[in-house]
C-alpha cells in the first residue's frame, strides 16, 4: 500500500478523539491497587492485632509510603506519554532517598549504641519487608502496565522504573497494616530499599509489557 | 515542510474532529518522517517506508497522547524513535536480518518509491473480524460509521471502538511482519 494511500484512510470519518482522562484512570488504577494490596495483606499476613493501640506508627509508616509513592507519581505521568521532559522530578526521586539515609543516620544516632542494630533490623533475622512489599505491589504494577499500555510510553525501562517505584509506594501503604516494625530507621531502610528494589524489577521485567 | 506551529495546529484542529486537517497533518508529518528514518535506515529505503507507514498509524491510533502544553515535534519524533528502536530491536532477533547497511551507506538518490515493502492490505485481512469489518466499511468503502452499523447491526460506538482498536492491532501486525 502507498503511504498516501494509508494516510486517506486513516484520515478518512475523523472524529473527535476522546479525551483520555488519564488523571482519573490513573487515580483510579492506584485505588484499585491499594485495595488489591490490602486484602493481600489482610488474607495473606493478617492485620497485626494491636492495631488499636498502634494506630499513630501504623499512621505515619503509611505516610512515609503514601510519600514515596507521591514523589514517583510525577515521574511516572511524564513516562506515560512519549517526549515529555522528566527534569526536576527525577531529582525529586534522588532528594528522597537522600532523605531517608538521613532520617536513617539520625534515629540510629538517636539510639543507644547497644541498642542500634535491633532498631536497624527491626529485631528480626531478616527485613522481611524487602520481599513482601514487591509482591504486594504486584498487582498494582500489572494494573499500572495494563492503564499506560493504552497511553504510549517509549522510554520502556524508565517507565517500568516509575511505574514498579510507584506500586512499590502503593504496595508499602498496604504493608504497614502488617509490619509489626515501628522503628523510624528500620523503615527508612528497608522500605526504601523496598520500593528501590520494585524500581528495578520493573525496569527489568515490567518494561517488557510495556511494548506496544 | 511545516514548522512546528503549523504541524502543531493541524493536529489540534484533527483531533476536534476537522478530517482535512488531520489528514494534512499526517501528510506533512509522513514527509518529517521520511526524512527522519531514511536518514538512519540510509541503505534500505524500503525499510525506512515501513517504518514511516507503522509510525503514522501509531500516531494516529495514538493522537490523544499528545498534550498541547508540549511541543508537538517532541512527541511525534519520540514516537517514531520508539518505533525505531522497536524495529531495531526485532531484527536483531531475527537473525537473518542483517543489520548491515543501517546508518551506513549512502542514501539510493533514485529511490522514489512511496510504496512500502508491506502490504498493509493483506495485513488488515489477519485482524479479527469484527474489527476487519468496521475498518473495511468505514475506511476502506467510506461508508458513514452510521451505516456501518447498520449494515453490521453493531452499534456505532461499537463500529468506533473496533477501528481504533483494529489499526492498533494493525500497527503491532505491521511491526511483527515488517522488514525481513
Amino acid at each position: 500500500m502507498k503511504t498516501d494511500k494509508l494516510i486517506e484512510m486513516l484520515a478518512r470519518g475523523t472524529t473527535p478523539a476522546e479525551k483520555p482522562h488519564w488523571k482519573r484512570k490513573l487515580a483510579i488504577t492506584l485505588f484499585v491497587g491499594l485495595g488489591v494490596g490490602g486484602a493481600l495483606v489482610a488474607i495473606g499476613l493478617g492485620v497485626r492485632p494491636d492495631i488499636g493501640a498502634a494506630r499513630m506508627p501504623v499512621m505515619w509508616k503509611t505516610l512515609f509510603a503514601a510519600a514515596a509513592a507521591m514523589v514517583m507519581l510525577p515521574l511516572a505521568l511524564q513516562l506515560m506519554r512519549p517526549g515529555r521532559p522528566l527534569g526536576w522530578r527525577i531529582g525529586a526521586v534522588f532528594v528522597f532517598f537522600a532523605l531517608c539515609a538521613l532520617a536513617t543516620i539520625i534515629a540510629l544516632i538517636g539510639e543507644m549504641p547497644e541498642r542500634r542494630w535491633e532498631a536497624w533490623m527491626g529485631g528480626a533475622a531478616f527485613p522481611w519487608c524487602v520481599v513482601l512489599i514487591p509482591v504486594i505491589a504486584a498487582p498494582t504494577a500489572a494494573l499500572l502496565v495494563w492503564l499506560m499500555r493504552a497511553f504510549a510510553p517509549t522510554r520502556l525501562a524508565m517507565a517500568g522504573a516509575a511505574i514498579g517505584a510507584l506500586s512499590g509506594g502503593v504496595g508499602a501503604m498496604a504493608y504497614a497494616m502488617y509490619c509489626p516494625t515501628d522503628s523510624v530507621a528500620f523503615v527508612t531502610t528497608w522500605y526504601a530499599l523496598a520500593i528501590a528494589l520494585c524500581a528495578a524489577l520493573g525496569a527489568l521485567i515490567v518494561s517488557r509489557f510495556l511494548r506496544w | 515542510m511545516a514548522d512546528e506551529a503549523a504541524l502543531r495546529a493541524l493536529l489540534l484542529k484533527g483531533l476536534a474532529g476537522d478530517e482535512a486537517a488531520h489528514r494534512a497533518f499526517l501528510t506533512e508529518a509522513a514527509a518529517l518522517l521520511r526524512a527522519f528514518f531514511r536518514n538512519r535506515l540510509r541503505s534500505r529505503p524500503e525499510d525506512a517506508e515501513d517504518l514511516v507507514q507503522e509510525t503514522l498509524v501509531a500516531l494516529h491510533t495514538r493522537r490523544d497522547s499528545y498534550d498541547p502544553s508540549y511541543p508537538l515535534t517532541a512527541w511525534m519524533y519520540a514516537i517514531a524513535r520508539y518505533r525505531l528502536i522497536d524495529f531495531l530491536r526485532r531484527a536483531k532477533k531475527r537473525d537473518h536480518a542483517s543489520l548491515d547497511g543501517i546508518d551506513i551507506g549512502e542514501p539510493d538518490p533514485d529511490y522514489e518509491a512511496r510504496d512500502a515493502k508491506r502490504d498493509v492490505t493483506a495485513l488488515l485481512d489477519q485482524l479479527p473480524e469484527k474489527q476487519r469489518k468496521a475498518i473495511q466499511l468505514v475506511k476502506l468503502e467510506e461508508k458513514s460509521v452510521r451505516d456501518a452499523a447498520a449494515e453490521t447491526g453493531l452499534s456505532e460506538s461499537d463500529i468506533k471502538i473496533s477501528i481504533h482498536r483494529g489499526l492498533k492491532a494493525l500497527m503491532r501486525l505491521m511491526a511483527e511482519k515488517g522488514a525481513t
